[in-house]
């Protein structure tokens, strides 16, 4: 699949509301692919989607919760747009617990279902362009050679060039030649910059 | 002066004579015979001891001084305590005038002096045994009697002899009792005139009338009966003919008062009717509450259809909003709605029809699709307990007669059970409904679930009000199924499949079609 191809993906049993949906979601111009059943979904998920799902909230065989659990397991990113049925807004409520970005209720309005989905494909995008900045950061931290690395968590830290010459018994012109390395690897000019870099992906650094 | 020389239960023999000797001769002759012998030697006291002792036979002598021979056997004779005794005359007067005298008297024997032994012994032997025979024959009718007749007036049904034209010969006191005459005023009156106030000149259909005149047996209830005063009850009566020798002598009329049994029927019926009434307006109430545990899934089931149809309409708006319209797809999106909104409109008319009041009484039902509309209803439960129903109707399961809505109730509950019982087990194994014929009479409906199984004490508890095995059941329902089953003439009960689980069955009655019966059936 296109990654630049939003697709808003219907999960939904009943035959008739999918088939409705599915002309409906077209004639707003969205990209739409639908889906009987929360397994056929899992089949066909690729964490390279894009867009957003629309699901029914109460299926036979596994239900829109148990599907949501499956993805959380995958890392999937996905938003997620419960449809509920009369009475299941407590379902809803652990539902968004979970992470869901919305819910709303059949029989619902055109347009405020269209509205959750517009937010949720931005969301994704938004989502998107952020995972794509961090896999960028963290491309560029891993050409750092282990001594820049060592360079730049001290800068990071606040320590000044003295200070880390004397620590690391190295030149201070040694570590002024590290650092204009590392900014120039990391693609920036300032030490603010890249703190926020680093930080934004430091939970990963430390995963890995 | 006598003399008690045996047995009481053995034959007592009186011997009457004047002459001591013969007395002695006689009495050596029978003594040691197994006899009571007794001895008088005139004519009084011989009859003071025939009536104390009543022997069953008399040696008489005819020629005695006083009272002779002859004139003690007339006495005898003539006194009913001693008539049954056998006279034996003895006498020396050989000619045949004394004999005759003395048969015609009533005597039953003739001995000539001088006595033979033998002759006397084997006389008298006779002549006893035949007393007593007889005696016993009297006693035993007597007793009989005396049974028919206490019989007769322990019984408390009227009993009548009438005889070929209906006259009363005889009226037990039961009769007497019910009708308020006494026995001798009835008797002899006409049974067709007394109690039905019409002499049987006129008509051919009183009660007992064909079996008086024909022989022929009847037996009506409800028939009313006049009493002396004119009141009237209501009665019943068996008529049977007596005959003798293929002849019509009359009939025996037993005939009772039922005034009070119909009061009990009558109580009975209204009794039955209130059960009949309660038993509906329970399975109506049941029926509600089951609609309310089932809300939430129909507002569900309801919210499919119409959550189409709004998505459709949008689509539809859009296409007249655009340049140029695809009329087919114009055409097809409308079609899609309309068949949305049927939809919609057959899941709430289910509701209604499932919810209505009264049960609507019995009708000729297709069992497929009554069981196919089951189906779709527990539709809500099975997508509740994530748990399939399927359907296996034979094409030989012919119609049946039953009240569909209470079947419906019945089916519907035995499949939520079986949907609840999968799912509890964490199976999910599809519920199977199947309907095939059992006999030429009976179609059976079996439920099968793939839960955890009936508990070893099913069979005593699992029918009974208030038993239940789930955390918030009532325990009303299975014993309400039974009761609605035996209501449409079909029994309700369970099995242990083999391969575990439970099967639930209900058996109804098919439908007898005869011709020009109209036939309704569920479409």
């Amino acid at each position: 699949m296109n990654e630049t191809t939003e697709t808003v993906f219907v999960v939904e049993d009943d035959e008739a509301v999918r088939d409705s949906l599915e002309l409906l979601l077209k004639s707003s111009d969205k990209g739409v692919m639908t889906y009987p059943s929360a397994n056929v979904f899992l089949e066909d998920y690729s964490d390279d989607m894009a867009g957003c799902i629309v699901l029914d909230i109460r299926m036979p065989g596994m239900d829109g919760m148990e599907l949501q659990r499956r993805l959380n397991e995958k890392n999937s990113i996905l938003p997620i747009i419960f449809v509920t049925g009369h009475g299941d807004v407590p379902m809803a409520v652990d539902a968004m617990k979970q992470g869901a970005v919305d819910f709303i209720q059949k029989p619902y309005r055109e347009e405020d279902l269209l509205k959750k989905i517009e937010e949720a494909l931005e969301q994704d995008r938004e989502q998107r362009k952020t995972l794509g900045q961090k896999q960028e950061i963290t491309r560029r931290i891993g050409m750092l050679t282990p001594r820049e690395t060592e360079i730049m968590d001290r800068m990071i830290a606040g320590q000044a060039n003295k200070v880390i010459a004397i620590e690391l018994d190295i030149s201070q012109r040694t570590v002024e030649i590290h650092r204009s390395r590392v900014m120039h690897k990391m693609g920036t000019h300032s030490l603010a910059h890249l703190v926020r870099m680093v930080m934004s992906v430091k939970d990963r650094i430390d995963a890995s | 002066m006598t003399e008690i020389a045996s047995e009481r239960d053995e034959a007592t023999i009186l011997l009457v004579d004047d002459n001591a000797q013969n007395l002695k001769v006689l009495y050596e002759t029978l003594k040691d015979r197994g006899y009571r012998l007794l001895i008088a030697n005139e004519g009084e006291k011989a009859l003071a001891l025939a009536e104390r002792h009543q022997p069953e036979v008399v040696l008489l002598d005819i020629m005695m001084p006083g009272m002779d021979g002859y004139e003690v056997c007339q006495r005898l004779k003539a006194n009913p305590i001693t008539a049954d005794g056998a006279v034996v005359f003895l006498s020396a007067l050989d000619d045949v005038d004394a004999k005759v005298k003395g048969f015609s008297l009533g005597g039953a024997d003739y001995i000539s002096k001088p006595f033979q032994a033998q002759e006397v012994i084997v006389r008298v032997a006779t002549h006893a045994r035949v007393i007593q025979l007889e005696r016993e024959l009297q006693a035993r009718n007597r007793q009989l009697e005396n049974d028919q007749t206490r019989i007769l007036n322990a019984i408390s049904e009227g009993i009548y002899g009438l005889d070929t034209e209906g006259q009363i010969i005889f009226a037990n006191p039961a009769a007497v009792a019910m009708v308020g005459l006494a026995s001798e005023e009835l008797v002899g009156r006409n049974f067709f005139q007394l109690h039905f106030g019409t002499p049987d000149a006129e008509t051919d259909d009183l009660p007992a009338l064909s079996t008086c005149r024909e022989g022929v047996a009847e037996h009506q209830r409800e028939v009313r009966m006049r009493r002396s005063d004119g009141s009237v009850f209501p009665a019943e009566y068996r008529s049977s003919p007596k005959l003798e020798d293929g002849q019509v002598l009359g009939a025996v009329v037993v005939f009772r008062d039922i005034s009070s049994e119909l009061e009990s029927e009558k109580a009975l019926d209204e009794a039955r009717d209130t059960v009949a009434t309660q038993r509906d307006q329970l399975a109506h109430a049941s029926r509600l509450s089951t609609m309310g545990e089932m809300a939430a899934g129909f507002a569900h089931e309801v919210n499919q259809p119409l959550t189409a149809i709004s998505n459709y309409v949008r689509v539809a708006l859009r296409m007249v909003a655009a340049d140029e319209i695809d009329r087919q797809l114009a055409r097809s999106t409308l079609e899609k709605i309309e068949a949305q909104s049927h939809r919609a409109s057959e899941i709430i008319r289910r509701i209604r029809s499932f919810v209505k009041k009264p049960a609507t009484g019995k009708e000729v039902i297709t069992v497929a699709a009554l069981l196919e509309e089951t189906r779709q209803f527990a539709e809500v439960d099975a997508r509740t307990n994530q748990v399939a129903v399927e359907l296996d109707v034979s094409a030989a399961v012919p119609d049946v007669l039953a009240d569909p809505i209470q079947v419906q109730q019945v089916a519907l509950n035995l499949i939520r059970n079986a949907l609840e019982a999968t799912r509890s087990a964490k199976s999910t194994e599809p519920v199977h409904v199947a309907a095939r014929l059992v006999n030429r009479d009976f179609v059976r409906v079996e439920v099968t679930d793939s839960g955890i199984g009936l508990p070893e004490n099913a069979e005593e508890k699992l029918f009974h009000p208030f038993f239940t095995t789930k955390q918030e059941g009532m325990g009303i329902g299975l014993a309400l199924c039974r009761s609605l089953m035996h209501a449409q003439g079909g029994e309700i009960g369970f099995d242990r499949p083999h391969g575990g689980g439970a099967l639930f069955y209900f058996t109804l009655p098919v439908a007898q079609v005869t011709a020009g019966q109209p036939q309704e059936t569920i479409q």
